[in-house]
C-alpha cells in the first residue's frame, strides 16, 4: 500500500500541471482523514457514544413504560432520531477543521489543496460517518423503544439526503468555528437556525416513513431535502474559501 | 481626513436634506400615529387590538429586509474588503434584530387577545424566531473573534450562509405546517384567498376547519349555504349558514367559526356547488378600508425611513469609532 502512494502522488502541486487535478486532490485529502481517523478512532468513538447515551437518556424513563411491542408516537419517534442525530453531529464532526488548527497541519493543508478540494474531502468523511450514525440511531431506537419501520427505503433516502444536507451544513460551520473561542457553544448557536428548515422536514419525511405514508405524499418533503442539500453544498462551496483564508 | 468629509458635507448646498427629512420623519410618524388611533375604525369583533397592526406588519417588514442588507453587504465585504462594509452589514443586523423583537413583541400581544396565547407556533411566529436566532448567533461569533479581519470575514459568510438557508425556511416550512393563524389574504374584506368549491355533501377543507356542505337553500336572489363546520378532531362541531345575495353580488351574512374571530363567507354559486372562503374580521365600510390601507402604508414608509436614519447614523458612529481606535493604535 506505501508503495502505491510512492508511486502515484496523491496530489501534484499545480506548477507541474496546468490545473490542480481536482479529483485527485480531494481524493488525498479524504484519504488522510480516513487514515488518521482509523488510527485514532476520535469520532467514530465519540460519535457512537454520543448517539447511545442520547437514545439511552430518552429511554431508560420512557422505555419501561412501554407495553411489549408498543411504542412512543412517530412523531416523537422521528423527533428523537434527528435530535440525536444533529446533536452527535455538531459533537463528532465538528472536529474536522479544529483538530487541523490544534495541531497547526491547517497551513500544510492549504499549501498542498485547493480550498474546494479540501472542502469536498472533509465533506465527505462527515457524510460517511454520518450515515454510519443514522444506522446505529435507527438500530439503537428500534432496540430499545421498539420503533418500527413501515418503509425502509422512503426512511433510507430521507437519511441519506438529510445527511449530505446536514454534513455540508456542519462542515462549513466547523471550519467558523475553528477560528473563533468558546467553540462547543458556539456551534450548537450557529448551526440550529441554519439547521431548521432542514430538520423540519427530516422529521416530516421520518415520520412518513415510519407509518408507511405513500410516496406521493412524501414526495414534496424528499424534494425539500434535496433542494435543501444542493443550496447548502453550493453555498459552502462558494463560501469555504473565505473561512479558509480567514 | 474624516474632519475634511464631515465638513465637506455640512457646507454642501445640499446639507438642508437630512434635516428637512428628520424633522419630516418626526410629523410623518405622528400623523401615523394619531392616524393609527383616530382615523382608522376599529375591526369589526377585534375591536382596538386590530390598531397593533398598523406597526406590527411594518416591523416585521422590515425585520427580514434588514437581513437582505445585511447579506448584500457581507457580498460586498467579502469582495471588496473594506471595512465599512462590514459595518454596514452589522448594522443591518443590529436593527433587523431590534425590529424583529418588535415584530414579535406586538405579534405576540395580538395573538394573546386574539388566539387566546402568547405564542402558537404558527409558520411565521417560527420564522421570525429563527431569523432573532440568526441575529443572535451573528452576534455571537462576532464576539467570540477577537482579530478585526478575520471576524468581519467569517460574520459576512455566516451572515450569507444564514441567508442561503432562509428561503427554505419562508416558503418551505410554512407549507410543512397545516394551518396558519396569519390571515394571508382575508386581512381586508374583498381580497380574495383561495377558497373553496363544495357541491352538495362535499368535504373540504379552510384553515383547520372541516367542512362538509349539507344542503343549499335557495329563497329569490338569496342563497344560503348550510354548512357543518368543525376544527381538528371534529372539536366545537356546528352548523353555519352565511347567506349570498346573486342579484346584487355581495354577501348577506358571514357568520363567525366557534370560538373564533374569523368568518365563514359564501362568495358565489354555480352548477359545480358553491364557493366557500374564511374571512377575516376586517371594516364593513370602503371609507374605513381607505383609512386601514393609508395608514398602514403611511407606516410602512415613515417606519422604512426610521429605518434608514438610524442606519445612517450608526454607521457613521461606527465608522468614526474605527478611525479613532486606528489613531489610538498609530
Amino acid at each position: 500500500m506505501a508503495k502505491q502512494i510512492e508511486r502515484r502522488p496523491a496530489y501534484v502541486e499545480p506548477s507541474r500541471f496546468r490545473t490542480p487535478h481536482m479529483g485527485r486532490a480531494i481524493w488525498a485529502v479524504l484519504r488522510k482523514d480516513v487514515r488518521s481517523e482509523l488510527r485514532t478512532r476520535y469520532a467514530l468513538n465519540a460519535l457512537a457514544m454520543f448517539a447511545l447515551t442520547i437514545v439511552l437518556v430518552v429511554s431508560f424513563y420512557l422505555g419501561p413504560r412501554l407495553a411489549p411491542r408498543e411504542s412512543i408516537t412517530p412523531a416523537i419517534q422521528a423527533t428523537l432520531l434527528w435530535v440525536a442525530l444533529f446533536f452527535a453531529a455538531l459533537t463528532g464532526l465538528g472536529r474536522a477543521f479544529v483538530h487541523e488548527e490544534e495541531v497547526q497541519t491547517a497551513t500544510f493543508l492549504r499549501l498542498n489543496a485547493p480550498p474546494a478540494a479540501v472542502f469536498v474531502g472533509k465533506w465527505l468523511l462527515n457524510v460517511i460517518l454520518l450515515m454510519l450514525l443514522s444506522v446505529v440511531v435507527t438500530a439503537l431506537l428500534g432496540l430499545f423503544l421498539n420503533m418500527r419501520i413501515a418503509n425502509v427505503l422512503m426512511l433510507g433516502l430521507c437519511l441519506l439526503l438529510g445527511g449530505f444536507g446536514l454534513a455540508a451544513t456542519v462542515t462549513l460551520l466547523a471550519a467558523v468555528i475553528a477560528k473563533a473561542s468558546a467553540r462547543s457553544a458556539l456551534f450548537a448557536a450557529l448551526a440550529f437556525p441554519v439547521v431548521f428548515p432542514q430538520l423540519v422536514i427530516a422529521m416530516l419525511a421520518t415520520e412518513q416513513a415510519l407509518t408507511g405514508a405513500p410516496w406521493r405524499a412524501a414526495l414534496p418533503q424528499l424534494q425539500g431535502l434535496g433542494a435543501y442539500a444542493v443550496a447548502m453544498t453550493a453555498a459552502a462551496l462558494f463560501l469555504f474559501p473565505y473561512v479558509w483564508d480567514a | 481626513m474624516v474632519d475634511n468629509m464631515v465638513t465637506a458635507q455640512s457646507r454642501s448646498p445640499l446639507s438642508w436634506v437630512p434635516r428637512v427629512a428628520k424633522v419630516g420623519l418626526t410629523f410623518w410618524m405622528l400623523g401615523v400615529v394619531l392616524a393609527m388611533f383616530l382615523w382608522v375604525p376599529p375591526y369589526e369583533g377585534l375591536g382596538n387590538t386590530g390598531r397593533i397592526v398598523m406597526m406590527h406588519v411594518p416591523t416585521a417588514w422590515l425585520s427580514t429586509f434588514a437581513f437582505a442588507i445585511a447579506a448584500w453587504y457581507s457580498i460586498v465585504y467579502l469582495r471588496r474588503r473594506q471595512a465599512r462594509d462590514d459595518d454596514r452589514a452589522l448594522v443591518a443586523t443590529e436593527l433587523g434584530f431590534l425590529f424583529s423583537v418588535l415584530a414579535t413583541v406586538t405579534g405576540s400581544m395580538f395573538a394573546k387577545v386574539v388566539w387566546g396565547s402568547w405564542w402558537n407556533w404558527e409558520p411565521r411566529e417560527t420564522s421570525i424566531l429563527i431569523l432573532l436566532l440568526i441575529y443572535g448567533a451573528y452576534f455571537a461569533l462576532r464576539s467570540a473573534i477577537d482579530d478585526p479581519d478575520r471576524r468581519r470575514q467569517l460574520a459576512a459568510v455566516y451572515a450569507l450562509f444564514a441567508f442561503v438557508s432562509a428561503p427554505l425556511l419562508t416558503y418551505v416550512v410554512p407549507r410543512m405546517y397545516e394551518n396558519t393563524l396569519h390571515p394571508n389574504c382575508a386581512f381586508l374584506p374583498g381580497s380574495r384567498c383561495n377558497g373553496i368549491t363544495l357541491a352538495n355533501n362535499g368535504v373540504g377543507q379552510l384553515g383547520d376547519q372541516r367542512l362538509q356542505l349539507l344542503n343549499v337553500e335557495r329563497n329569490g336572489d338569496l342563497v344560503t349555504a348550510v354548512v357543518d363546520v368543525s376544527g381538528v378532531g371534529f372539536s366545537n362541531r356546528t352548523t353555519l349558514r352565511p347567506t349570498y345575495n346573486r342579484a346584487t353580488q355581495r354577501q348577506v351574512d358571514t357568520p363567525n367559526f366557534p370560538d373564533s374571530r374569523f368568518m365563514l363567507a359564501l362568495q358565489g354559486v354555480d352548477e359545480t356547488g358553491v364557493q366557500l372562503n374564511i374571512q377575516a374580521p376586517g371594516n364593513t365600510s370602503q371609507r374605513g378600508n381607505v383609512a386601514t390601507r393609508t395608514t398602514l402604508f403611511a407606516s410602512l414608509i415613515g417606519f422604512t425611513g426610521l429605518f434608514f436614519w438610524v442606519y445612517n447614523l450608526r454607521t457613521t458612529l461606527l465608522g468614526l469609532q474605527r478611525r479613532v481606535e486606528a489613531r489610538g493604535l498609530a
